[in-house]
């Protein structure tokens, strides 16, 4: 999207903020959590705003009906919100917050009866039982769906279903929310991603960048189980992570920014503060007065609302405030991980 | 003294700019894979759109 | 830099220049003069002007395979050293190259007794490339990739060694940005001074900035040297 310049006329690197006084990487410590509060609750009051635009249509169960833009957000919403309920402190209004679109979300689902038409219409179909287990590890759960769920989930099958393996590590945590026997190991899974293959970290970029954060994602049950990640690969990311954001925020992909702020807060042990108080300052200043953050590009100066369409920000806000949600979390050194065995998966947008 | 008809001025402006460049602008551009970007786009509009132009070099 | 090697003559000098020297590095064998090779005599102000570019890398192949650096060459550096020394006010990157050719230039080719020294060129300063943030400080170092040769020890060096992960993300980086001289000098440094994270894969991705970026023959000379100081290392 632009340059980045990193030195001064006279040559003399790292004297602040590049020409368009864009960004700074000297080290600003608290430069995280003095945007953080600010980003998570605009970026969940934005979503409480837009909420309706979460609901499905009536047709949603039609062959026509696209689930990219219907259930799929609707899963991400109740999976982040879920994420963020969590995370957050009771009594404050992020926790309340969060707490009411997750019940919207259900609401939107009946209650889960919605998901398991979805289920006999499409039952060999892997989504319906995700977007369910987002529900599920939440605690919020449909008996009919589970009943007719439990033997397709037995076969050889569903143990046998094609898809790549960051994707298959979010069904093997699906599987783990909604209780039932895993149908392999995630360790073996894990060896055969992108990142458990401790790839070269000069061969990231978009796609191989949100295999990456979707493995985290899965492993560590959308950040509440950070010690399910493996020495070598908490080592690796944080060698490489400040390298693939610094990237991320030159070309403009808001997005994968946010996934990967989530990831960094996802790790074992202290947090990653000079990453999180580099790029938080940066994003702050992405996200729209409302509390939007536009998935890429430039972003819009118009304080006018609805700055960008919805299809166009929605994920990337939600992620702003689940990332949000758990920097400070780790930023914090709050080890408290979740208040009922932990969040479920969700079908994220970006999963391949 | 100097066989070359080149001004020593543009010389040594050319000279000061090679010895302390800046960074050249990043060329970012990520793979393709039609299924995947179908998938952002919701459909298959993408899939439709003229090409992303293509780095010059390499 | 890649599409500027036509866009002045001093870019044009520049190129021919770098290519010569990577085919002294790769041939192994440096009797002829790389300046000579390249059409530059010490009466070409802008061939002059393009070894004050490639600096001390001028005799990176003598330095590399220990050899005696032909005396022409010699000549045309201690020429450029003489003929363009960094002003008052210059950018560290300048006084550095300066002060690394003079000393190269004493290490491979002490003067005659008698003959005059380029003179005496106090070791800048690189305590603000300590304080850089990583993408500024690689940047400045793959500038002074010439100074990332064996045996030669410089603060610039010393701090090189000492943030081998800020340079391998600066590699990372660079690539990235497609950025292949940048990443070709800070591999050349990683090469150089080690200490690089093992999951880098310092090798292949020196191989791929090579095919990427070889059009530049300045990214060609820096991989080169990489690969020779990693062979040395391994030995």
């Amino acid at each position: 999207m632009t340059t980045t310049a990193t030195q001064d006329p006279q040559g003399r690197p790292g004297a602040g903020a590049d020409p368009e006084g864009r960004r700074s990487w000297e080290r600003a410590p608290g430069a995280a959590l003095a945007v953080l509060p600010g980003v998570l609750s605009s970026a969940l009051a934005w979503t409480d705003a837009h909420r309706t635009r979460f609901a499905l249509p009536d047709d949603v169960l039609e062959p026509h009906t696209q689930v990219n833009a219907t259930l799929k957000p609707l899963g991400e919403l109740a999976q982040l919100g879920s994420t963020i309920r969590r995370t957050t402190a009771p009594g404050t209004p992020e926790h309340e917050r969060a707490g009411d679109l997750v019940a919207y979300a259900w609401e939107q689902v009946h209650e889960g009866a919605l998901l398991l038409e979805l289920l006999r219409a499409e039952p060999f179909a892997a989504y319906p039982y995700e977007i369910y287990a987002a529900f599920a590890g939440y605690g919020l759960r449909h008996e009919g769906f589970e009943a007719l769920a439990r033997p397709l989930t037995a076969t050889r099958a569903w143990a046998h279903t094609e898809q790549h393996a960051n994707r298959q590590l979010g069904l093997i945590n699906s599987e783990r929310r909604v209780g039932v026997v895993t149908h392999t190991d995630a360790g073996g899974v894990l060896s055969r991603t992108w990142l458990g293959g401790l790839s070269e970290p000069w061969m990231f970029e978009g796609p191989s960048g949100y295999a990456l954060t979707h493995t985290v994602f899965h492993l560590t049950d959308w950040g509440r189980m950070p010690d399910r990640v493996p020495e070598k690969i908490d080592g690796y990311l944080r060698t490489w992570l400040p390298a693939w954001a610094d990237g991320c925020l030159e070309s403009g992909q808001w997005d994968l920014t946010g996934e990967l702020l989530a990831v960094a807060a996802s790790l074992p042990g202290p947090a990653p503060a000079e990453l999180l108080d580099a790029v938080w300052p940066v994003l702050a200043d992405v996200q729209h007065p409302t509390g939007c953050v536009p998935e890429t590009g430039v972003p819009v100066q118009d304080p006018a609302p609805d700055p960008y369409p919805f299809i166009d920000c929605y994920h990337s806000t939600l992620v702003t405030a689940f990332a949000a949600a758990l920097s400070l979390r780790s930023l914090r050194g709050n080890g408290e991980r979740g208040e009922t065995g932990g969040a479920a998966p969700g079908r994220e947008r970006h999963t391949p | 003294m100097f066989t070359t008809d080149t001004t020593a001025t543009d010389i040594e402006l050319d000279l000061d700019a090679a010895l302390n460049p800046g960074e050249v602008e990043g060329l970012y551009r990520d793979s393709r894979e039609c299924a995947y970007l179908a998938l952002l786009a919701g459909g298959g509009a993408l899939l439709l759109s003229p090409p992303t132009p293509r780095p010059k070099k390499g | 830099m890649d599409q500027k090697h036509a866009s002045s003559p001093l870019a044009g000098a520049v190129h021919d220049l770098a290519t010569e020297v990577v085919l002294a590095l790769r041939s192994g064998d440096h009797l002829a003069t790389v300046c000579g090779a390249a059409g530059i005599d010490e009466e070409n102000r802008t061939g002059i002007a393009a070894v004050r570019v490639i600096g001390a890398d001028l005799l990176l192949p003598s330095v590399l395979y220990g050899r005696h650096p032909h005396p022409g060459d010699v000549a045309v550096l201690d020429r450029a050293v003489r003929e363009f020394p960094p002003k008052p006010d210059a950018p560290a990157a300048t006084a550095w190259s300066h002060w690394h050719m003079i000393s190269t230039l004493q290490r491979m080719a002490p003067p005659a007794p008698g003959a005059t020294a380029p003179g005496t060129y106090a070791e800048p300063d690189a305590a603000w490339l300590e304080e850089a943030p990583w993408q500024a400080f690689t940047h400045q170092l793959s500038v002074l990739a010439p100074l990332a040769v064996p045996a030669a020890p410089s603060a610039v060096q010393r701090a090189a060694a000492n943030r081998a992960v800020d340079l391998s993300r600066g590699f990372v980086r660079a690539v990235r940005r497609r950025d292949w001289l940048q990443a070709a000098g800070a591999g050349r440094w990683l090469a150089a001074t080690g200490g690089e994270p093992a999951t880098l894969g310092l090798d292949r991705g020196l191989d791929f900035v090579e095919l990427m970026g070889g059009h530049d023959p300045r990214v060609t000379l820096h991989v080169r040297a990489a690969r020779l100081m990693a062979e040395a290392r391994a030995r």
